[in-house]
């Protein structure tokens, strides 16, 4: 454990020297919460209460949703594929260290630095100036902070075998964008599942994806409570851990056949 | 050899190059249809659930979208490595192209040809046919000459846009961070109409950052959108002197970076 917390904090002043960098993701951060924020209203008066859930509560689960969206998919595929690259990798697997879990350690760092510079400002300014509802109450606030942990566990896990399969094709960008792409969609970031009609919403239902925005925003809101919210984090539990043995089993077949570029 | 030439012969080479890889490409070509689907998904979805936004219907979002899309393939296709400028400035390669007997401005478009944007072109014109036929739109004549002038003017201003902001390096040696937040506007304007914003937002990405010319105006004339009623009517049919405009702001300031430019020596 003392050994995580060195690479996490190893990690946490790496992306802590680029000052500037976070500064204007904060502010493109608070272009996106403005966005949101009016996109609901502007629906909400076409069609005030829709889906049983009050403007409020929408509103808050957009500009959370914004304020929140740079804590996962902290990268570690785009540091697999660069030390490969590079080469650089053979001193990563030379460390007495299992890799998963120095990339869990990595990613863990630098996602605690993220809470820091862009969720926790993000989450006050959102208060402050777009809508943003505090939790009902402390409880349900405690909910969301484990579920949204969970969340960052299970998107730390897929981007792992995401890095893991960009080690045998050796080609990241657009594996990534089209894994990206299919998250954005499914994992309820722009548009809670809520509103998925029919099929699209069942698939939904069922891919691990909503665990990462979907769940914690939900029980953040309100739209979800009472019983649900332990069948929601049952969820999470579970696809974390088919994704930890699916990761575990991968990296190990992987990890043999790993060509090294020359340093 | 003039301006021209040189700028297809370098496009020539670089395409060349990149055709050695043929796995990326199509890899590429399917990753961008894949983002567009989705992205559209999710309009549709909105749309169907709450019948329209504002007084914009499915197909016209659709328009609006792929308007965007077409217009931004072409400024990606022949210039999207304009911010790389940035590194070149950083790391002193720049002088290169101050070193060659040619315009450094062509050497920098003329550097590479991102040929995967084929795709969101052919999703763009997919996109605004069916869009056409969707809407029954019958566009007369000079409709058409709008169209294609709106399409041209939008690649420029995307053009202009991002090389303005890469030739701030040239004063403040970093660059690519305006671009971060400058893109969470790209996708706002790319996605929604302007009537579900604020004013304030409506006077940015017209005033400030043009990016509302690339799509939004323009496709108030060509969905028949246009009210006369409203004082800034006219702003729907000026996308093509917006572009010109900024083509004359972009060359001043190209001018005066390169005066500014010395080299980061390494």
């Amino acid at each position: 454990m003392k050994l995580f917390w060195a690479f996490a904090r190893q990690n946490f002043h790496a992306v802590a020297a680029y000052r500037f960098d976070f500064f204007l993701r904060a502010s493109s951060i608070l272009v996106l919460m403005y966005g949101i924020r009016w996109l609901w209203i502007t629906l909400y008066t076409q069609r005030p209460g829709a889906f049983g859930v009050s403007l409020g509560q929408m509103v808050t689960y957009g500009v959370l949703s914004m304020a929140i969206s740079n804590l996962f998919f902290t990268g570690p595929p785009y540091y697999m594929a660069q030390q490969v690259r590079t080469g650089a990798i053979d001193l990563d697997l030379l460390k007495p260290l299992d890799f998963h879990f120095h990339m869990l350690a990595r990613s863990t760092g630098e996602m605690l630095f993220r809470v820091l510079v862009l969720a926790l400002p993000g989450m006050l300014v959102g208060y402050v100036l777009f809508d943003l509802q505090l939790p009902a109450d402390s409880k349900t606030g405690l909910l969301f902070v484990v579920a949204l942990f969970l969340g960052y566990l299970v998107s730390f896990h897929l981007d792992f075998l995401l890095g893991t399969l960009a080690l045998v094709t050796l080609e990241i960008h657009s594996i990534d964008w089209a894994f990206h792409a299919t998250s954005r969609f499914f994992s309820g970031q722009f548009i809670p599942l809520w509103l998925f009609p029919g099929v699209v919403g069942t698939v939904a239902n069922v891919l691990p994806f909503r665990s990462i925005f979907f769940i914690p925003l939900s029980i953040y809101t309100g739209a979800l409570s009472g019983r649900d919210i332990g069948q929601a984090i049952n969820f999470q539990l579970l696809w974390l851990f088919i994704l930890w043995i699916l990761s575990r089993w991968m990296w190990g077949r992987v990890q043999a056949r790993i060509v090294s570029q020359g340093g | 050899m003039n301006g021209f030439q040189l700028y297809f012969r370098l496009i020539q080479i670089s395409l060349l190059s990149r055709m050695q890889y043929r796995a990326n490409f199509i890899a590429g070509i399917l990753g961008l249809i894949f983002w567009n689907v989705i992205n559209l998904g999710l309009i549709g979805i909105l749309v169907t659930q709450f019948t329209s936004l504002k007084d914009w219907t499915l197909w016209q979002l659709v328009f609006l979208y792929s308007l965007w899309v077409l217009g931004y393939s072409l400024y990606s296709l022949f210039f999207s490595h304009t911010s790389e400028l940035e590194n070149y400035l950083l790391e002193g390669s720049f002088d290169q192209f101050l070193l060659r007997p040619a315009s450094p401005l062509v050497q920098l478009l003329g550097r590479e040809l991102q040929h995967t944007e084929i795709a969101n072109a052919l999703i763009g014109l997919t996109g605004i046919s069916l869009a056409y036929t969707q809407l029954d739109l019958h566009w007369e004549v000079w409709k058409w000459g709008f169209f294609f002038a709106a399409v041209v003017s939008s690649a420029i201003i995307a053009l202009a846009i991002n090389l303005l902001i890469a030739c701030s390096g040239f004063w403040t040696g970093r660059s690519r961070g305006t671009s971060i937040i400058v893109n969470q506007f790209y996708g706002l304007v790319q996605q929604y109409p302007l009537d579900v914003f604020g004013s304030a937002f409506r006077f940015i990405v017209t005033g400030l950052i043009p990016l509302a010319f690339m799509n939004y105006y323009p496709a108030l004339v060509l969905l028949n959108k246009v009210d006369r009623t409203n004082p800034g009517w006219w702003l729907s049919y000026v996308s093509p002197l917006v572009a010109l405009l900024l083509i004359g702001l972009v060359s001043l300031v190209w001018r005066l970076g390169l005066d500014r430019y010395s080299s980061s020596g390494s």
